[in-house]
């Protein structure tokens, strides 16, 4: 009888043990970018890299912000031309070959339409056509002309990366934790998600997709090393007095807010800032435009894998996420996979 | 089945003893050790053992049942019931197949006795609360029963023993 | 039914430690299953919180931080979310038994207040969602 109580002493000594020899967990949380971010590494310099990140964010706030005092983004769009650093150079680079690709879906010129509704203000307008239309001239990326460490913009536009400020936050951040060794973690910057390595269990991260018509969520995405980036018009919007929804996103080809025939676009791609741009530009596309845009770079090296969600109750899903997709149950959503 | 008077004198000695002693138990709070409110350690299942023994399975059951649906009554809940009921039930279920082995002592019953009691409370557990997960309390509570069962098993045998000489059962007396 | 308890045996025989073994054997199997492969991984915990039967909650322990009240039956429940340990603050139900259970940090452990059916359960997060994009 003493040797049962004795091996049952043991089992529950070692149950306790087991819980040792973890990894070092740290976790950051900060308001930055307009935005609640969420920083989780595992490893022995987590919480340095986690303090390495949230500073190095604040940086990149401090430079890109369109309103921040001292931003090189904002000399940029008060003087017409401003030297700026360059990794910012090389961002708007990035951002105006985006451009480009998407057909101008995703714009970085939009600043002065973003201004005049002032969606996200407290004092939102609903413009006349006049005024749009006296605006849509300012808008597309021909206007920004990047010269080694100079920026020159045409006079009257202006010029906001708020469309992949974050996106491009994840990679910095991504790179901040590959210098410190860390192998797995998680961060969430805002609807931007880098999933790094594997969870410390060894199994995929489940990244769950936000149900844009409810409070859960309308599918899991099991993945390892990558970005995820859902746009959508959902969260950001005003109602107008005669109730029309306006939601935050706006099509610099209308210069109205985008009516989507998309509840949500999640990106999946090896890169944060494409991830971001991609996803507000598949957005404004609406399903068709997106899928076949989709298609269209299936081959070269900016290859992406994209869950839809469809005003019409759909979840469609490309076939490279096939295997890490995993339905919601509670989610009332009709799972389509897309054909190559 | 035939109750004679003393039997049923008896039986009602026994039903209220257990009562008394399922009060007692409110005393030992086993929630502490195993967040499950409405688990007992099942001191009461000293009564049902002995009863078992000296009386017989149909009066060891009267007893049991007369117990909880008192008991019920007492604390007024219905899940309160419930727990005792399903606990005792199967104790009572598991005691009778044991005792038919007459290899094992009144030990043996008890701690068998009690394991299942237990594992009848996790089942009322599972079905008041409709969540599996309270089956992960199960092996906390087979080791609490290790020791209360060994504990009735004792205090049974004194009993027995202590008893012997009365003849409790002899039916021939008050017919 | 006559019982001569002369033929009972009130000491222990050896076949009751086999009573005895098999109910230890069956504690250690099935704190195997509950507990064993759980313990050994270091996953983020997941709380969920089922009233009534019902999943209210089902969020990562640590963005779940904070007081949180739950109300059923008639009781309500505050539960706090702090530093990987979840406890019930306050309830107004009868018995505090969900109170005195104190906090729980472990995968697989509960708290349980029957009166309000409130139901806190901690996972190795294998089901719920490690982060949540949108």
């Amino acid at each position: 009888m003493k040797k049962l109580f004795a091996v049952l002493l043991a089992a529950a000594m070692l149950w306790g043990l087991a819980a040792c020899g973890a990894p070092e967990k740290a976790e950051f949380s900060l308001f930055a970018m307009d935005t609640y971010m969420t920083l989780v590494a595992y490893g022995d310099e987590a919480s340095d890299a986690l303090t390495e990140s949230a500073r190095a964010i604040n940086d990149l706030e401090q430079r890109l912000s369109r309103t921040r005092e001292g931003s090189e983004i904002r000399a940029v769009n008060h003087s017409g031309r401003a030297a700026i650093d360059s990794e910012t150079a090389a961002l708007l680079t990035e951002a105006l070959v985006f451009s480009a690709e998407t057909d101008g879906a995703f714009d970085i010129t939009v600043a002065p339409l973003v201004d005049l509704w002032a969606i996200n203000s407290d004092s939102p307008h609903i413009p006349s056509q006049a005024e749009i239309d006296a605006l849509l001239p300012l808008i597309g990326c021909d206007h920004v002309t990047v010269d080694g460490s100079a920026v020159t913009l045409d006079v009257g536009c202006a010029i906001d990366l708020g469309g992949i400020a974050k996106g491009y936050a994840s990679d910095v951040v991504a790179e901040i934790f590959a210098e410190h060794g860390i192998k797995s973690g998680t961060v969430s910057l805002g609807g931007n998600v880098y999933v790094c390595g594997k969870r410390p269990d060894g199994k995929p991260w489940n990244v769950a997709v936000q149900d844009p018509q409810g409070d859960g969520y309308a599918c899991m995405l099991s993945l390892t090393d990558t970005f995820a980036v859902t746009s959508g018009g959902y969260q950001r919007y005003f109602t107008a007095e005669d109730g029309t929804v306006y939601q935050h996103i706006i099509d610099p080809a209308t210069g109205y807010p985008a009516r989507s025939d998309l509840l949500s676009v999640t990106v999946v791609c090896p890169s944060g800032t494409r991830a971001d741009a991609y996803s507000t530009a598949l957005y404004v596309m609406g399903e068709e435009a997106a899928i076949r845009f989709w298609e269209s770079q299936q081959a070269g090296d900016h290859a992406f894998e994209a869950v839809f969600v469809t005003a019409d109750g759909r979840i469609a899903c490309t076939p490279g996420l096939a295997d890490q997709f995993v339905p919601q149950e509670d989610a009332s959503y009709e799972v389509q996979l897309l054909n190559r | 089945m035939k109750f004679s008077v003393k039997k049923l004198a008896l039986c009602a000695v026994l039903a209220a003893l257990a009562l008394g002693l399922s009060t007692l138990e409110n005393l030992f709070p086993v929630s502490l050790i195993v967040p499950l409110p409405g688990v007992k350690l099942g001191l009461a299942n000293i009564v049902t053992v002995f009863a078992l023994y000296e009386l017989g399975a149909p009066e060891a059951l009267a007893i049991l049942v007369t117990r909880c649906l008192l008991g019920g009554l007492f604390s007024g809940t219905a899940t309160a019931l419930l727990f005792s009921l399903l606990g005792g039930l199967c104790a009572m279920g598991v005691m009778i197949l044991l005792k038919r082995s007459r290899r094992l002592s009144v030990y043996g019953v008890s701690v068998g006795g009690a394991a299942a009691h237990n594992a009848g409370q996790i089942l009322a557990a599972m079905i008041t609360l409709g969540n599996t997960m309270v089956v992960g309390y199960l092996p906390f509570l087979l080791a609490v029963a290790l020791i209360t069962g060994t504990l009735t098993g004792f205090v049974v045998s004194l009993l027995l023993r202590a008893t012997a000489h009365l003849h409790l059962t002899n039916q021939s007396d008050y017919r | 039914m006559k019982s001569n308890s002369s033929t009972v045996k009130t000491r222990p025989t050896p076949w009751d430690a086999l009573v005895f073994a098999a109910v230890a054997a069956l504690a250690v199997l099935t704190a195997l299953v509950f507990y064993g492969p759980k313990a050994r991984t270091n996953a983020p915990l997941t709380c969920v919180v089922s009233v009534g039967g019902e999943v209210m909650d089902h969020v990562p322990l640590a963005s779940f931080a904070g007081e949180h009240t739950y109300s059923h039956n008639g009781y309500t429940l505050t539960v706090r979310v702090s530093g990987g340990q979840v406890e019930v603050l306050h309830s107004d139900c009868p018995g505090q038994d969900c109170v005195h259970s104190g906090p729980i940090s472990r995968a697989g452990q509960s708290l349980v207040c029957l009166p309000a059916q409130v139901v806190i359960h901690l996972e190795s997060g294998t089901d719920g969602p490690d982060v949540i994009v949108g």
